[in-house]
Formats: C-alpha cells, sequence, structure tokens
C-alpha cells in the first residue's frame, strides 16, 4: 500500500497573548523522501519565547536536513539563543521527528512531554536511549533517542506542556490532565476515528486542552501530527481546454478520478455540466461580496468561480493559517476550497489554457491574474507550507 | 388557485461568473431586499455560473442578468427592478 505522511498541527497561545510561545515547523525533502518536523517551546510566552522557539526548530531542521550529528547540533542551538533577559538563560525545548522513505522514523527528544505513538488503535511504548550532551553551560542536558519502523496507519503525537499541564488547578483535573490523560484520550478519539486525519486530532486535542483551561490557556498549547496513512487525492479542474475539442478529454479526467471532484471556473463548470448532462446549481446563500458564490453539480465535490476564488484561496492559504484557531466569518467559496485542499494529500489540478479575453478588458476595476500563475502559487504554498504533493497538467 | 399559478412566475438569472462578479453582480443578489413583498415574492432568483455572455462583446457588458427571456447587460439594481416591474404588470 502507497503511504503518504500527512503532517499538520494545531495550536493557541497562552491567555490574552497573540503569538505562540510554541513553534510546529516541517519540512520534506523530496530527493531524499523525508519529512523533518520539529516541536519547540520557549522559555516564556509571547513573542520572546516565539523567536526562541522560531530560531530552535529553525536550526533543528536545518542541522537535520543538513545531518550535522546531533550532538553538534545541540551545542550550535545552545550557543546561537539569546539569554532570557529575566531569567538569565538561554532555553528552548525540542522534539524533532525525522522520517525518512515514508517509514524509518527517528525521534529526539529534549525536555518536552513524550510524543505519542498509536498503532492499530493502541498506544506502542517505544524503547528509547538517553544521551547526556556535555555540560558546558552548568545545566545538565539530556536528550532521549528513539527509533522505529513506521506501519502503514501509525500516527506520532507530539504536543507541549502546555497540553499536558492544562486544567491545573481546576476542580476536575488538580494536577492538569497529565501524560496519561492525554494518552487515554488520544487512544479513545483514535478508536472511535479510526480514520481520523492529523489536521483534526490534532486540532481535537488542542480544543480539549483549552476546555481543560476553561478556555482560557494557562500556556502555550500546541499539538503536531504525523499520519502515516493511505493519500486523500483531490482533483481540481480549472479554466477551458486550450481547444473545444478537448472538452471530452477534461469531461473525461473529472469522471474516472477517484477522489475529491473540485471545479473552479465559471465556464469550467458550464462545460463538464454540457459534457455530462448535469444541472450547475449557485448556492445563493452567504453571498460574499469579494468571492463569488459556490455552485452544486452532481458528481462535485465543490464548484467554484475561477480566478477570484482562486486568489482568495491562495492568499488565505499564504496568511499563517496554519495551526490557527482563527476561522474567517464567512464560509464563502475560496474557504471551502481551501478547507478541500488542506484535507488531501495529493492534488492534482488540471489547468485549461484557453485565454478568457473578457478579462483582458483594461477597463476592469482590478487586474486579474492568469490562471496558471495562481495555480503555481497555490502549488507552491500546498508542497512548502503544508507538505502536500501537487501535480499540474495543463490541457 | 389562480394567484398560486401567478406566484413566482418572474425569473431572475444572475451571472455569478467571474467578469460579471467582478463588476458588480455580488451586489444584485441583493435584489429581493429592494423589492416590495408582492414583488419579491413573485421572483424566483437564480444564479448562474457563467452566462458565457461577456466575450466578443456582442451583449454589452458584464454584469449580465436576465428576467425571463430579457437580457439586461451593464446591469444594476435600479434597471432589474424596472425590467421586473415592467414584466409584472404585463
Amino acid at each position: 500500500m502507497e503511504t503518504f505522511i500527512e503532517v499538520d498541527h494545531h495550536q493557541c497561545p497562552k491567555g490574552s497573548y497573540r503569538m505562540e510561545g510554541d513553534i510546529f515547523l516541517s519540512k520534506k525533502i523530496l530527493p531524499e523522501n523525508r519529512v523533518i518536523s520539529v516541536l519547540s517551546d520557549g522559555l516564556g510566552s509571547g513573542v520572546k519565547a516565539g523567536v526562541l522557539s522560531t530560531l530552535t526548530a529553525t536550526m533543528a531542521i536545518t542541522c537535520m536536513a543538513g545531518n550535522v550529528p546531533i550532538e553538534r547540533a545541540a551545542q550550535i542551538i545552545h550557543q546561537t539563543l539569546p539569554v532570557c533577559s529575566e531569567r538569565r538563560i538561554r532555553y528552548a525545548t525540542f522534539t524533532i521527528v525525522d522520517v525518512r522513505g515514508n517509514q524509518e522514523v527517528r525521534i529526539l527528544e529534549y525536555d518536552n512531554p513524550p510524543y505519542v505513538l498509536i498503532r492499530d488503535g493502541e498506544i506502542v511504548e517505544v524503547q528509547k536511549t538517553v544521551a547526556r550532551l556535555p555540560s558546558r553551560y552548568g545545566r545538565k542536558t539530556t536528550i532521549s533517542l528513539s527509533s522505529f519502523v513506521a506501519k502503514p496507519g501509525d500516527r506520532i503525537i507530539v504536543f507541549s506542556d502546555g497540553v499536558v499541564q492544562s486544567g491545573i488547578g481546576t476542580p476536575a483535573m488538580p494536577l492538569g490532565w497529565g501524560t496519561e490523560g492525554v494518552k487515554k484520550f488520544l487512544q479513545e478519539v483514535v478508536q472511535r476515528d479510526p480514520t481520523l486525519s492529523a489536521r483534526e486530532l490534532a486540532h481535537t486535542v488542542v480544543r480539549k486542552s483549552l476546555w481543560n483551561d476553561a478556555l482560557e490557556a494557562k500556556d502555550d498549547i500546541t499539538c503536531g501530527v504525523l499520519y502515516f496513512r493511505n493519500p486523500r487525492r483531490a482533483l481540481v479542474l480549472t479554466g477551458p481546454p486550450v481547444a473545444i475539442e478537448r472538452d471530452k478529454e477534461l469531461a473525461s479526467i473529472f469522471s474516472v478520478y477517484r477522489g475529491k471532484r473540485i471545479i473552479c471556473g465559471g465556464t469550467t463548470a458550464t462545460i463538464l455540466a454540457r459534457e455530462l448532462g448535469k444541472q450547475v446549481r449557485v448556492c445563493l446563500q452567504n453571498i460574499d461580496p469579494e468571492v463569488p458564490p459556490a455552485s452544486e453539480m452532481e458528481g462535485a465535490d465543490l464548484v467554484t468561480e475561477g480566478i477570484l476564488t482562486l486568489g482568495k484561496t491562495a492568499e488565505l492559504l499564504d496568511g499563517n493559517l496554519q495551526g490557527r484557531t482563527h476561522r474567517p466569518s464567512t464560509k464563502n467559496a475560496a474557504y471551502l476550497l481551501m478547507e478541500q485542499l488542506l484535507n488531501s494529500d495529493i492534488v492534482d489540478f488540471v489547468v485549461g489554457t484557453r485565454i478568457n479575453e473578457a478579462h483582458q478588458d483594461p477597463s476592469m476595476p482590478m487586474e486579474l491574474e492568469i490562471r496558471r500563475n495562481i495555480v503555481k502559487r497555490i502549488a507552491q504554498l500546498l508542497e512548502e507550507r503544508y507538505l502536500k504533493e501537487v501535480h499540474i497538467q495543463f490541457i | 388557485m389562480e394567484l398560486l399559478k401567478n406566484a413566482r412566475n418572474i425569473h431572475v438569472v444572475i451571472c455569478s461568473g467571474t467578469t460579471c462578479y467582478l463588476m458588480g453582480a455580488s451586489e444584485l443578489f441583493g435584489i429581493e431586499k429592494v423589492l416590495e413583498e408582492s414583488l419579491a415574492s413573485r421572483i424566483n432568483l437564480e444564479g448562474s455560473p457563467c452566462m458565457n455572455l461577456c466575450k466578443g462583446g456582442s451583449y454589452g457588458k458584464a454584469p449580465f442578468v436576465k428576467v425571463n427571456d430579457t437580457l439586461i447587460s451593464t446591469a444594476t439594481i435600479p434597471k432589474v427592478v424596472e425590467e421586473i416591474r415592467r414584466q409584472a404588470s404585463l
């Protein structure tokens, strides 16, 4: 079975802070078929902690990608971190998950709560070795290392102490949620929904932690999940084919596709409806001034307008949306498209290259971007920031 | 029975393709709000993914609205309301 690693996270800052002090960063190195994720928790909260954790995670990823020995990497990180003005120490925790060939997993942990591995609905305890790093700076520094071969369906869950300590001091859980509490919860959630995505699981954990804290986080709460799953695919058809003779080809790509089927473009939708003998109905609820309404067509999971919607979706994907609880007030078509893309692992774009001359009218109130360019921008965002696999085909 | 048969007999289609939307179709979707109840209840509002009229310019300019079989180009709320009234009085 083909496996794909779905990586996603969710987080929420402490109390009234606007920025998290934790970070979850991931990088995919395609030529090596490798995925590296890092969770780091910076000392304190807010911007200062965010800087510490971002520095740590970025350095950790770069060192791992460059195959720098672990001890050396830890040293580099330690020497680079700025000293906290209040506490006079340099400190940020980290957990590094390094996966090669979609299965060989190596995990390095430094002071974060231990990661959880769930396989076939059960929690698997992985043997860890503890390595002591030279304690040149007066702190004992131990790192725990573990490695295993992942199986399809495995989930690796990493989280910050804001999750484990959530609920602390409340009558329901005076000592906080605790590692055991989190494990039990994860197992229950996964057993209830065995194909739950990494995205949803991370979200669920953060939501529960926040509830434990009575909706005001006592610390930064972050959860990252790597899910080894059978890839979920989505097809996005946008733009009419260069020649009318190829309309049938477009329709057949649509019909035979196995996965979510999305159409972005009024003309494209009209062509498919004609070729497949279907009706397209525009949904008139929630009319958004900037994004044209979505439509419905039998056999399609989403039908939207083209250029404006794609442009807005690119904007949404580009904004640091990932991992945030913040949601736009209206669920317009661009938002729905973004959701479909983020819920998929592999996205196949089929871009029609016929130019719509009406879009070239200089009296238009705004410039309409060329379809190919927007699709390329979305593809780049999906690949680099959201670790998706994207294919683009022109017709 | 006669009243029921006449109800909702004006079919209004608003194009929500890229060009039309950019040229103001989003406002046109609010048309029911500006019509008096007796007229609003008679119209059947629908969107079209693209009526394919913006190309070439032979139909005029976007946004396009159809009120039954009458095509309105460079459509505005007053123009569409006027056409609805005209057809309602037929």
